[in-house]
């Protein structure tokens, strides 16, 4: 992310405020990634950032509390990622396949970010692996909402949303793990077809999928 | 607190006492892994109570019911009990889900549902070891998370195994449908109801053979 120019300018407190912040929080993901939790100091995020120690400390007030507010900013991007990909579609089976294949390639455009939700969402401590729950949990109800009632062969199970997320969270943090954020797409044909199948049975996700 | 566990299960983690060469005189190696398996299940239960960072030494021995040097001379401290706990659960539950499989023959889906079942009456059975195991040791230390993560490739490596080979089925089924179950599990232990696990057998055992089958 840029620095503004050195010297007068005409932009506001608050606008110059917000920018470091942004800085700040583009740096936290950055440095995870490259360091992981032990290694990611407020000195090397701050230089990342190109802003001083104390003015790190004038919007977090530590470590972790960055942490947190990296965690949270990385889930509303991929939200508004997603939905504005998914909502637009009239067809429950097409939003699932776009909002997926949207959050997909917004993973793989930037690792560290990937890296941030799926990875150290699990690794650095109870309030992140808080918010990670949290937010997995959050995007259950767009699959659900929508959802076919009934298939031929009856409802989906109860729990089906909630262990067709959680399962495709799980591989993906594994992936990106493995180092292969980047190629996250390629999982596409594969993720949708196990989203699809509980709702609509396997021959049906499969049209779907191959008339996109 | 009953003993719970196989004694073979203990040899895990390496206690300080050299391990005997020849048969244990009984009493004094029954008692000393009997010793071992308290304190592992009081870390799980005190764990599982208030979370494994506010789980002091002090609080392990007395809900042991041991001495502290009796702590220290089977385990170097809190993380170690923690790893001792996990690995013995982990190896209690992969083998009854082993065993219950076994039994199916060459029937696919009875060795799913029957793996499923021996798989969540452990967790019914063993509410602290598996809030322990499932949710504690994602956010108590590097090597627990490690754990969490090898137990659960482990997992992978059996499911997939048990699954009929299908070349239209996409390599990462086995992945994402135990990550799924997982998450599925982990939601009932944290609402505090893994005492009601087996109720999920059904939708859990449909949810895994959805992919499978034609007509659903």
């Amino acid at each position: 992310m840029e620095q503004l120019p050195r010297g007068r300018h005409g932009l506001s407190r608050e606008f110059i405020a917000d920018n470091q912040k942004q800085r700040i929080l583009a740096a936290t993901a950055e440095i995870l990634d490259e360091r992981g939790y032990d290694g990611a100091t407020v000195a090397a995020i701050s230089g990342r950032a190109g802003v001083s120690k104390s003015d790190f400390y004038a919007h977090f007030a530590s470590k972790d509390s960055c942490f947190v507010g990296a965690y949270d900013e990385a889930v509303e991007r991929l939200r508004g990622q997603m939905l504005g990909a998914c909502q637009p579609r009239s067809e429950w089976g097409d939003g699932v396949c776009a909002g997926l294949e949207a959050t997909l390639a917004a993973l793989a455009a930037q690792p560290e970010q990937a890296n941030l939700l799926l990875v150290e969402g699990l690794r650095a401590g109870p309030e992140l692996y808080g918010r990670f729950q949290r937010a997995v949990e959050s995007f259950v109800p767009y699959l659900r909402d929508g959802a076919p009632a009934g298939k031929s062969a009856g409802r989906p199970p109860e729990a089906a949303d909630e262990a067709v997320v959680g399962g495709i969270a799980s591989l993906l943090g594994r992936r990106v793990l493995a180092g292969e954020a980047d190629r996250l797409k390629r999982f596409f044909p594969e993720l949708a077809e196990f989203a699809l199948t509980p709702y609509l049975g396997i021959a049906e996700a499969r049209r779907i999928i191959s008339s996109r | 607190m009953p003993p719970r566990g196989k004694a073979g299960t203990q040899e895990r983690q390496t206690p300080k006492r050299p391990v005997p060469s020849v048969r244990p005189s009984l009493p004094r190696e029954f008692i000393a892994l009997h010793k071992q398996r308290r304190i592992m299940d009081a870390l799980a239960e005190l764990t599982a109570e208030q979370g494994y960072e506010a789980t002091k030494i002090s609080d392990i021995v007395k809900r042991a019911g041991v001495a502290r040097k009796t702590l220290y001379d089977n385990f170097e401290g809190k993380e170690e009990v923690f790893l001792a706990a996990f690995d013995a659960a982990r190896d209690d539950v992969m083998r009854r889900v082993e065993e219950a499989g076994a039994g199916a023959d060459g029937d696919w889906q009875a060795r799913i549902e029957d793996g499923l079942a021996a798989f969540l009456g452990y967790v019914a059975e063993n509410p602290s070891l598996a809030r322990m195991s499932m949710i504690e040791s994602l956010s108590a230390t590097a090597e627990t998370t490690r754990r969490y993560e090898d137990a659960l490739e482990a997992f992978v490596a059996l499911t997939r195994g048990a699954l009929p080979s299908d070349e239209r089925l996409p390599e990462t089924i086995a992945e994402t449908v135990v990550g799924g179950v997982a998450w599925i599990v982990y939601q009932q232990i944290r609402r505090g109801d893994a005492e009601h696990a087996a109720d999920l057998l059904p939708e859990l055992t449909e949810f895994m053979m959805a992919p499978y089958l034609a007509s659903a």
